[in-house]
């Protein structure tokens, strides 16, 4: 038999709230500090303690970090879901599973492996024998793929970080699943880890953490939130760095946090933040940002510097709540009710999250107007290889604020809404400066600010506003190409997706196709895409969701002659995005088109 | 051609920072003749000259409606901000968070206060935000030409359409019971009683509210209104006189009155002045402030005065932890943590 090494998916099965999330994990980090390309996603219910939970853990030397299409190493620990993920299972599968969960092995074709993981967990701590048990199957997996003991205690110790006698207990279980293994069962599968050679700046870390690092880096200084899954931990991760990084000796900090009655009135205190001249922001997912559709209008029309993260989850409606999905493309970007257009900002990887973090400030003062980050579930949650963060690269840019009477003077004729620069963007000042006081309003204005209904003035407005925002398109972050000469197919997509496009390119070429990348990483659409799209003789517009919303957007924008050049693949079950799932698409839609 | 003679300068009447009224003033009312909101903007106007508040160190802040359209009548010197209807209370609190040395007057109307934004009335003076939060309350809304609101009163009829049988939000009780530092009701036509409330209410660290009834002169002035100027005028129980003595005033120079009186110390120093008229109404005691709104609303009638008071409670920016500089005046550079910060990160997470 030969040995496949680092090429394999295991698939956990356990129930919600059993800690089997801090076994999953140290498995993870102990592959990932061998030096071996891995993946973890965590499909998880909604609820907090009994539903069925899934743990995908993919190893790949390619560096493939979608759930691949196959699980080779099944773990059975939950009776709820035995019967159903037995049967999904290919023949030759390995199946680890618990002898104690009361429930049978009925395949044949697999290779079996019965460990009695209640028992043996019992035997430490009758009380905890459900926690306990997930730590024995992590042993029992490190004994089956050969993971060195010491890197495995290491993890257990990252973990649980100075708590001692979990981190004891742990170990103990470790060596309990571990050794049934060896004193009872024989090795009879080809999956083995080898290790690899360890980056050693590399680090684990999940993309709402980086987006809350970077909003510190950022300066924010007013964070209103509510809960939300996904989105909770970015504004927990502010609140847990601001000790160290925003607080003073005497305990006194200059980052406030509320948290809100709702999302509507967490998009008021952004909103209230930027007009006395502060950074504030939010963090939220889909439902709440059709709460906030009123809020953005008012920023959008008023031009008040504000900054909302959306952690997308599966809509419509509450959805899949602890899914992964890309379908608030289109409510991001033309927000609220009325025309409007508004910045995105849609990093790819944590690196990204944590860069977009801070400088979505910087575009929201500069631009005067509500920007948009659009993470998702499987990019803010999962936990992703890092290779470090980079310090901002310049000072925060607090755009065009008149602070001083001499600078204020020095206008030949000050209004809020005047165009002076012809570039869109009006100059203000803030509240307490005495400057050109003026009563912001939702309601029609002039150049001053003053309301008014006249059509010249509506116009006038309206068609700076779309300057303004259009102004801002090759400002903002550049999309990532990843060209080969002369191919004739280009593909566009966005956010996590970038997870999975390596292997989706890999299958393409597998039968024979060569294609293209760009990686969108902000609205409205930089120059630099519909060049790339120019290139191309046909471009698929990859997404994860229905309807293809990127694809409305690019179409509606992109000049007349490219629109029949350009191809919706968009496909979203509510799992994370398997690769062939995606190069199946598009290949068909390919076909589809050469007819 | 005859040289135009100048005009001897009339004296113009300053207030304590040197500032006439004029710099307190708005612009022109767009609101029907004798609307009751127009008094309130001139007894703002008053209050905050009188107070000698430099006019730009204020935050003029609304909802939508005809109540939260008054901003641009008065206090043209100051920033303000007519939001989005019944959310005025978050945005001020996002402003209010970065820099919470403005005075933030708020001005909202009862469909604003009492119906579309009644949650974030609520949890504004849950967190006792400073403010101070005046409800233009007049039982119906204006602008979308007379429909009842929630705080019409049982037995009450607009002048067009049926009696009201929907029991009405009573907002005094509601945020007394929520435990607000500064309750109070007023009536548009009691000028003198509003201004030392409202001067007290801008004295006040926390969330003052001040419920002022403002008969609505289209809608809901006929006599069979219980919000119109002749019920109001009518039945008015006023628990007590009120004085406000300002800080920059030494007590001494003020008449004291005779019988018997409450001084309340606010947290500027300045003093609001209690006179019993008939019975004493202890403004510490909101069980007695809760009677007082039960017994006028069985008998049909409206009291006004300060109805609770409790100068114990931390405000907003003391629970926030905030440092003692508003935040919008932190230079960049120590808002954003260095880079040998972002470093040690890294390499503790490299491990």
């Amino acid at each position: 038999m030969e040995a496949i090494a680092n090429d394999f998916t295991i698939n956990i099965a356990t129930a919600n709230g059993t800690g089997s999330q801090s076994a999953n994990l140290i498995l993870l980090q102990s592959i990932f500090d061998m030096g071996v390309p891995a993946s973890g996603k965590n499909l998880f219910p909604s609820n907090i303690s009994g539903l069925p939970t899934w743990y995908i853990v993919r190893l790949s030397d390619m560096g493939y970090q979608a759930p691949g299409d196959r699980t080779h190493i099944q773990v059975l620990v939950n009776p709820a879901t035995w019967d159903e993920d037995l049967a999904a299972l290919e023949p030759g599968s390995v199946v680890i599973w618990n002898e104690n969960a009361k429930k049978e092995m009925t395949r044949e074709d697999v290779i079996s492996y019965p460990i009695p993981m209640s028992a043996l967990a019992r035997k430490i701590n009758p009380k905890i024998a459900k926690l306990v048990t997930n730590i024995v199957y992590v042993g029992a997996l490190a004994e089956i793929l050969g993971i060195d003991q010491q890197v495995l205690e290491e993890s257990v110790a990252k973990q649980f970080k100075g708590k001692d006698t979990a981190i004891e207990l742990n170990i103990t279980a470790l060596g309990l699943g571990r050794d049934y293994f060896k004193d009872n069962l024989e090795k009879k599968d080809p999956y083995t880890i080898e290790a690899r050679k360890k980056d050693n700046k590399q680090f684990f870390i999940d993309g709402n953490e980086a987006v809350a690092l970077g909003s510190h880096f950022g300066g924010v200084q007013m964070l209103a939130w509510y809960p939300i899954t996904p989105s909770s931990s970015i504004a927990e991760g502010i609140i847990a760095w601001t000790p160290k990084l925003r607080t003073d000796d005497d305990g006194s900090t200059n980052c406030s946090v509320i948290q809100a009655e709702d999302e509507l009135a967490a998009a008021g205190m952004v909103l209230g933040a930027g007009w006395a001249g502060g950074r504030g922001m939010t963090a939220t997912s889909g439902p709440g940002i059709s709460l906030m559709q009123e809020f953005i209008g008012l920023g959008y029309f008023a031009e008040i510097p504000s900054v909302f993260w959306d952690v997308t989850r599966v809509g419509p409606s509450t959805g899949l709540p602890t899914r992964t999905q890309q379908s608030d493309i289109a409510m991001l970007y033309e927000g609220s009710h009325g025309d409007t257009q508004h910045i995105v900002l849609i990093p790819g990887t944590v690196e990204e999250c944590f860069e977009f973090g801070w400088r979505i400030f910087d575009y929201a003062e500069r631009y005067q107007t509500p920007v948009f980050g659009m993470s998702d579930l499987d990019l803010g949650m999962n936990r992703w290889a890092c290779e470090g963060f980079e310090y901002p690269s310049e000072p925060m840019d607090r755009g065009k604020v008149v602070r001083d009477q001499k600078t204020f003077d020095a206008f030949e004729d000050f209004g809020r809404y005047l165009d002076v620069d012809g570039d869109g963007i009006p100059y203000r000042t803030l509240p307490g400066s005495g400057m050109a006081p003026i009563l912001y309003r939702g309601t029609g204005h002039n150049t001053k600010g003053v309301y008014s209904e006249k059509p010249e003035d509506y116009l006038a407005l309206m068609t700076r506003l779309k300057e303004k925002i259009d102004g801002a398109r090759d400002n903002l972050p550049a999309p990532i190409l990843r060209e080969e000469e002369e191919c004739q197919i280009g593909i566009v997509y966005l956010g996590s997706m970038e997870n999975t496009i390596q292997e989706i390119d890999d299958l393409l070429e597998e039968t024979g196709l060569k294609v293209s990348q760009c990686r969108i990483r902000a609205l409205p659409a930089h120059s630099e895409i519909v060049n790339f799209i120019e290139r191309h003789e046909h471009t698929i517009i990859l997404e994860i969701n229905r309807d293809g919303q990127l694809y409305g957007i690019l179409r509606k924008e992109l000049p007349n002659h490219l629109v029949s050049r350009v191809h919706s693949v968009a496909y979203s079950d509510g799992m994370p995005p398997r690769a062939r799932i995606y190069s199946d698409r598009i290949l068909a839609k390919l076909e589809e088109v050469k007819q | 051609m005859s040289e135009k003679r100048e005009r001897p300068a009339r004296a113009v009447k300053l207030n304590v920072i040197n500032e006439p009224k004029d710099s307190y003033t708005g612009g022109k009312s767009s609101l029907c003749p004798g609307c009751g909101h127009d008094q309130i903007s001139n007894v703002i106007v008053t209050a905050a000259w009188e107070s000698g508040i430099e006019p730009h160190r204020i935050a003029k802040m609304s909802g939508i409606g005809c109540s939260s359209k008054t901003p641009a009548y008065y206090l043209g010197k100051s920033h303000g901000f007519n939001t989005v209807h019944g959310r005025m209370p978050s945005v001020t609190t996002g402003a209010y968070a970065v820099n919470k040395d403005l005075l933030y007057i708020g001005v909202s109307g009862d469909g604003d206060s009492a119906s579309i934004g009644i949650g974030q009335l609520i949890h504004a003076i849950r967190r006792n935000m400073d403010m101070v939060y005046i409800i233009e309350n007049n039982g119906v809304y204006g602008l979308t030409k007379g429909q009842y609101s929630a705080t019409a009163d049982i037995g009450s009829k607009k002048k067009k359409g049926p009696i009201n049988k929907t029991q009405p939000i009573d907002l005094c009780a509601l945020a007394i019971n929520l435990g607000c530092t500064f309750v109070a009701r007023s009536f548009s036509g009691s000028k003198k009683q509003l201004n030392s409330l409202l001067k007290a209410a801008m004295s006040h660290k926390g969330f003052a509210l001040i419920d002022v009834i403002s008969p609505c002169v289209t809608f809901n002035n006929n006599d069979e209104s219980m919000k119109s100027y002749g019920y109001v005028k009518e039945n008015e129980i006023t628990l007590h006189m009120t004085d406000y003595i300002p800080h920059f005033n030494p007590v001494t120079e003020v008449e004291v009155p005779e019988g018997h009186y409450r001084d309340i110390t606010l947290h500027d120093g300045s003093t609001i002045r209690l006179e019993t008229i008939s019975e004493d109404h202890d403004p510490s005691n909101a069980v007695a402030a809760l009677t007082a709104l039960h017994n006028a609303e069985e008998d049909s009638k409206h009291v006004t005065g300060l109805l609770y008071f409790d100068n114990t409670k931390a405000s907003l920016a003391e629970d926030l932890g905030l440092v003692e500089k508003p935040l919008i005046d932190i230079k960049d550079e120590d808002l954003r943590p260095g880079k040998n910060v972002l470093d040690e990160i890294n390499s503790a997470f490299m491990g």
